[in-house]
C-alpha cells in the first residue's frame, strides 16, 4: 500500500506536467480550432534555458527561472507572429497541426545545436532532501510542480471566465467570424492564446526540470504526453485538459512500476485509441462545441502542380535515363547510400502522397508501418531463414492486417482527430519496437539482417540495391500515375474536397479512403523491409515517429498531389546531411524550418516551383492563353 | 382499399412517390405528412416560403436526413435504410443547395467525377494501363468536354472550378449530375445566387434537359423559372403540402397567394410572385 501510495504521488507529479501542457492544447485550441504541438518544444526550451542561466552561468535562481520563461515566451510569440498566425487564415486545421509539427522539429534541431545531444539533470529548487510524511518521502520539487500548476489552472480560469480579454478568447473560440465583426481583433487574440499557452509550458518545463532528465528531444515526449492527455480529457474543455493529464501521469507511473516501464506508453496510447472509438471528442466534453462541418474549402484545396502535357513524358524519360547514369558519375559511398534511402522512402512517399495527396486523409503515423514490415521481413529472413522476397510479402500482410484494425478507427475520424489516431498507433508501433525485445531486439535494434537477395543474386552493394529501388520506384509510380490521372485519383480528390457531394455522386466514401489508406501502408511497409535489408540492422528511431514526422515534411517540401514530388524532398532531406557532413547536426532544424517555409510560402512544394518555372522557360503558349481566356470571362460575367 | 392503398398504386407509374413523410427537430415539426409523386419525364417543382421544409424534403428522399416516419418509393425500390452512395448507384442524383464543385480539380474533371457510378475500370486496370481503362477514360473526357460545351463551359474546361463564376459553378454543378446519367435528376434551388442571365441559361438547360427525356425533380425559390419549365408544382408551407398541379393551376391557388403574401390586411412576408 505504501509503495502505491508512493508512485501514485510520482504519478501525479508528472500527470501535473501533462495536465499543464495539455491545458495549453486546450486553450490554443479553443481559440483557434487549430492544434499546436509545438507546445512541448517551448517547455524543454524553457527549462535548457534555464539550465544554461542558473548552472552554466550560475545566476541565482530567482532571477534565473523567470529569465528563462520569459525568454521562452518572447521567443514563442515572435515565432507564432510569423508562422501560426498567418498559416491559420491560409491553411486548412490539419495542416496548421502539421506546421506546428514544423516548428516542434524546429525547436529541437535548435536545440540539438545550442545544448548537443547529451543529456542534463537541473538541481532541485529547494535541495535534495525529501520531505517525509511517516513513511512516505515526497522529493520538495513535486510541491514546486502541484502549486505551479495549481496556480496555472486558477489564473487561466479567472482569465477565461471572469475578464473582458477572456471573454473575447472565447469569442474567438465559438465563432471567429462574429467575433471579428463585433471588433474583436482575432489575429491578436490567436497570438494571445499562443502566448499564453508557451508561457504555461515555459513555466511547467522549467518546474519539472528537476525531476526529469533533459534532452534535445524531450520536448517531443512532453508534446506527446500533453496532445494524449487533453485527447483522452476532451480537447476542447479545460477541466478535461487537466484531468486527463492526471489520469495519464497515474496510468504511466502505476503501469511502469506493476506492468513493465517498456510498456508504460504503450497501454496509455491503447487507452487513448479506446478514448477515440468509444467518444472521439474525448471524456469530458466541452459545452460549446467547435463546429466542425464547416467546410474550409478555399483553405482546404491548393491547385496542384501540373507540367504542360506535352513536356510530361519527355522530361520523364529524361529523369530515368539520369537517374540510371548516376551510380556511373557517383563514386563517393556515402552518396550511393544517400541516394538509395532517398530511393526508399520516396517508395513511402508516393503512398503517403496518395492518402494525404489526393485523398486528403492526414496520416501522421506512416513511419508505424515502415517499422511493421520493417521488422517483420527482417525476423523471418533472420530466424525463419525465408526469402526476402517473402518475408517482405508477409511483411506487407502483417501491415495490411493492422491497418485493417486500425481503420476501423480512423475511417470514422477526420482532420484533427484522424492525425491524433494516426500519431497514436505510430507511437504505440514505437513502444512495441522498444518492448518486444524478443522479436525486434528492444531498443538496440535488430541486427544480422541479411541483404536481399532474389533468385540467386544478392544485392549487397549500395549500387545493386540502388538499380532495384529505382525499378521499383519507376514501376509503382506507372502504376499510381495511371490510377490518379484516371477515375480512382478523381474520386479521391473529389472525397478530398467534398464526402457528402462526391457521396451524392455514387462515390463510395469509404471504400475510396479505405483503399488509398491500404496503398499507402503497402508502400510504406514495403519502404520499411528494403530499408531494413539495406542496412542489415533495423532499430526503433529508424522507423519511429520522428520518421513519420520527417515523411510529412519531405512530402510537403517536396509538393503534395504530385506524386514525383515527394522525391525531392527525400532527396534534399537526406542527402545535405551527407554531402555538407559538417553541417549534419543542422538537419532537423532545416527540415524544421523548410517544412514550416514550404506551407507559408511555397504551397506546391519545390515541384510546383519547379513546374512553373518550367512552364515559363518552356513558354507553353496554350496554358497561358486558357488561362488568359478563364480571366477575361470571369471579368466579362462579373 | 383504404385511401392510402389506392394513393401507392397511382404512385407506381411515379418515378419517384413519397408517401406520408414526417421529420420533427426537437419538438417542431418541420415535415409533416407530406405525399407527392414525380412522374416521368416531367418536371416537377417544389416551392414555398423560406423555411417550408423543401430543402429538408431533399435530405430526406436522399437519406441525407432520417426520417421519422414516410416511405420513398424510387422507381419501384424502396429507399428505406440505404446509403447516399447506393442511391445516387440506382440513379437518383442530387445537387446541392450552394453549389458544391469540388476545389482543387478542373471544371472538366468535375464533370468526370459525374460520371463516376458508370464507370468500370478502377484501381487495378487503370494502374496498369490497360487499354479498356484508356478507352473509358478518354470516352468519358469527351462525353464530360460535350457536356461542358451544352453549357457553353467547354472553353472553360482546363480551369479550376472554383475561380469560375458564380452562376457557371451553378451550371457546372447541374450537368456533372447529368453526366451521372441519372434516373431522377434532383436539383436544390439552382438558381439560387444566379443574375438574370444565368437563370435564363439554366432554364434552357433545364428545357434542354427535360426534352432528352431525363425527369426533373427540383426545389426552387424563383417563381419566374418554375413557372417557366415546371409540369407540376408541389407547395409546401410550414412543413405541409397545401396545394398540387400545373402552374396555372398553382398560380390562381388562394393558399398558395396567401402563403406567399400574407393573409391580407396582414402586412405578410415579403415574397414577390413575378
Amino acid at each position: 500500500m505504501l509503495e502505491f501510495i508512493q508512485i501514485a504521488i510520482g504519478g501525479l507529479v508528472v500527470g501535473s506536467i501533462y495536465a499543464a501542457i495539455a491545458l495549453g492544447f486546450s486553450l490554443v485550441y479553443r481559440v483557434t480550432g487549430a492544434i499546436n504541438l509545438s507546445q512541448g518544444g517551448f517547455a524543454l526550451v524553457s527549462a535548457m534555458t534555464g539550465y544554461t542561466f542558473a548552472v552554466a552561468w550560475g545566476w541565482p535562481l530567482v532571477f534565473a527561472i523567470p529569465a528563462a520563461v520569459l525568454t521562452t515566451v518572447v521567443a514563442g510569440v515572435a515565432l507564432a507572429r510569423f508562422t501560426f498566425v498567418p498559416a491559420l487564415s491560409r491553411l486548412s486545421n490539419a495542416n496548421v497541426l502539421m506546421l506546428t509539427a514544423g516548428i516542434l522539429t524546429m525547436i529541437e534541431g535548435f536545440s540539438l545545436v545550442v545544448w548537443g545531444s547529451q543529456p542534463y539533470a537541473t538541481p532541485p529548487f529547494s535541495g535534495e532532501k525529501p520531505l517525509a510524511f511517516g513513511a512516505i518521502l515526497i522529493p520538495t520539487q513535486a510541491f514546486w510542480v502541484f502549486g505551479a500548476t495549481a496556480l496555472t489552472i486558477f489564473a487561466l480560469w479567472f482569465l477565461i471566465a471572469r475578464t473582458k480579454l477572456g471573454k473575447a478568447l472565447r469569442a474567438c473560440a465559438e465563432n471567429p467570424a462574429a467575433a471579428s465583426l463585433m471588433g474583436i481583433d482575432v489575429p491578436r487574440m490567436t497570438l494571445l492564446s499562443f502566448g499564453l499557452a508557451t508561457l504555461i509550458a515555459a513555466i511547467s518545463g522549467v518546474i519539472v526540470a528537476p525531476t526529469t532528465s533533459l534532452q534535445f528531444d524531450t520536448g517531443r515526449l512532453f508534446t506527446i504526453s500533453g496532445f494524449v492527455a487533453a485527447a483522452i480529457g476532451g480537447i476542447a474543455s479545460f477541466p478535461g485538459a487537466v484531468i486527463g493529464g492526471l489520469f495519464l501521469g497515474l496510468v504511466t507511473q502505476l503501469s511502469t512500476a506493476y506492468i513493465s516501464s517498456l510498456f508504460s506508453s504503450a497501454i496509455s496510447l491503447l487507452i487513448l485509441l479506446v478514448v477515440l472509438i468509444w467518444r472521439p471528442q474525448g471524456l469530458i466534453q466541452a459545452g460549446v462545441p467547435r463546429r466542425q462541418d464547416t467546410r474550409d474549402e478555399v483553405k482546404a484545396a491548393g491547385h496542384a502542380a501540373k507540367l504542360p502535357g506535352h513536356l510530361g513524358w519527355p522530361l520523364a524519360a529524361l529523369a530515368v535515363i539520369v537517374a540510371a547514369l548516376i551510380p556511373f558519375v557517383v563514386a563517393d559511398n556515402g552518396i550511393m547510400s544517400g541516394l538509395v534511402i532517398a530511393a526508399i522512402l520516396f517508395m513511402a512517399l508516393m503512398g503517403l502522397d496518395v492518402l494525404m495527396g489526393y485523398a486528403g486523409q492526414v496520416s501522421l503515423g506512416q513511419a508505424g508501418f515502415m517499422a511493421i514490415g520493417g521488422y517483420t521481413s527482417g525476423y523471418l529472413a533472420i530466424n525463419h531463414d525465408i526469402e526476402p522476397v517473402l518475408s517482405i510479402l508477409a511483411g506487407i500482410g502483417v501491415s495490411l492486417a493492422c491497418a485493417l484494425v486500425l481503420s476501423v478507427v480512423t475511417l470514422r475520424l477526420r482532420g484533427l482527430y484522424l492525425a491524433l489516431a494516426t500519431l497514436a498507433f505510430g507511437l504505440l508501433v514505437d513502444s512495441c519496437a522498444v518492448g518486444f525485445l524478443d522479436i525486434t531486439g528492444g531498443p538496440s535494434g535488430l541486427v544480422g539482417i541479411p541483404s536481399f537477395s532474389f533468385a540467386g543474386f544478392t544485392f549487397a552493394s549500395p549500387r545493386a540495391m540502388y538499380y532495384l529501388v529505382l525499378a521499383l520506384d519507376v514501376v509503382i509510380l506507372l502504376g499510381l500515375f495511371g490510377a490518379m490521372r484516371s477515375g480512382f485519383g478523381r474520386a479521391l480528390k473529389a472525397i478530398r474536397s467534398d464526402q457528402m457531394a462526391a457521396a451524392a455522386l455514387g462515390v463510395n466514401v469509404v471504400r475510396y479512403k479505405l483503399a488509398a489508406f491500404l496503398i499507402s501502408v503497402t508502400l510504406a511497409s514495403l519502404a520499411g523491409s528494403l530499408y531494413a535489408f539495406f542496412f542489415n540492422f533495423l532499430a526503433p528511431e529508424m522507423v519511429g515517429t520522428s520518421r513519420s514526422l520527417e515523411l510529412v515534411a519531405m512530402l510537403i517540401i517536396g509538393g503534395e498531389s504530385t506524386l514525383v514530388g515527394g522525391l525531392f524532398g527525400a532527396l534534399l532531406l537526406t542527402l545535405l546531411p551527407v554531402m555538407f557532413a559538417p553541417l549534419a547536426i543542422y538537419k532537423t532544424f532545416a527540415s524544421g524550418a523548410l517544412l514550416v517555409i514550404s506551407f507559408l510560402h511555397l504551397p506546391q512544394g519545390i515541384y510546383g516551383a519547379l513546374i512553373q518555372i518550367i512552364t515559363r522557360l518552356g513558354g507553353s503558349r496554350d496554358v497561358a492563353a486558357a488561362k488568359a481566356g478563364a480571366t477575361n470571362s470571369q471579368v466579362q460575367a462579373s | 382499399m383504404s385511401a392510402i392503398d389506392t394513393q401507392i398504386v397511382a404512385g407506381e407509374s411515379a418515378i419517384l412517390s413519397v408517401r406520408n413523410l414526417a421529420k420533427s427537430f426537437g419538438g417542431l415539426k418541420a415535415i409533416d405528412d407530406v405525399s407527392f409523386d414525380a412522374q416521368p419525364s416531367e418536371v416537377t417543382a417544389l416551392i414555398g416560403p423560406n423555411g417550408a421544409g423543401k430543402t429538408t424534403v431533399f435530405n430526406l428522399v436522399t437519406n441525407i436526413m432520417s426520417r421519422d416516419a414516410g416511405r420513398v418509393m424510387f422507381a419501384g425500390r424502396d429507399l428505406a435504410g440505404l446509403s447516399p452512395v447506393k442511391i445516387a448507384g440506382l440513379g437518383l442524383i442530387r445537387t446541392f443547395q450552394s453549389a458544391r464543385v469540388f476545389p482543387g480539380m478542373t471544371a472538366v474533371e468535375n464533370v468526370m467525377v459525374g460520371c463516376h457510378r458508370l464507370a468500370r475500370h478502377s484501381l487495378p486496370s487503370q494502374s496498369l494501363w490497360l487499354p479498356g481503362a484508356r478507352d473509358e477514360e478518354r470516352t468519358l473526357r469527351r462525353r464530360a468536354e460535350e457536356m461542358l460545351e451544352l453549357v457553353g463551359l467547354l472553353p472553360f474546361a482546363e480551369t479550376h472550378a472554383t475561380e469560375l463564376p458564380m452562376g457557371a459553378q451553378k451550371l457546372l454543378e447541374v450537368v456533372r449530375a447529368l453526366m451521372a446519367q441519372p434516373k431522377l435528376l434532383c436539383l436544390d434551388e439552382p438558381a439560387a445566387g444566379l443574375n438574370d442571365t444565368e437563370t435564363q441559361e439554366l432554364a434552357n438547360l433545364l428545357r434542354a434537359i427535360r426534352k432528352l427525356g431525363i425527369p426533373v425533380l427540383v426545389v426552387e425559390h424563383n417563381m419566374s423559372l418554375v413557372m417557366n419549365v415546371a409540369d407540376r408544382i408541389v407547395v409546401l408551407d410550414s412543413g405541409a403540402i397545401i396545394a398540387t398541379g400545373t402552374p396555372a393551376e398553382v398560380q390562381g391557388n388562394s393558399r398558395v397567394i396567401e402563403a406567399y403574401l400574407g393573409r391580407e390586411g396582414q402586412g405578410g412576408q415579403n415574397h414577390a410572385v413575378s
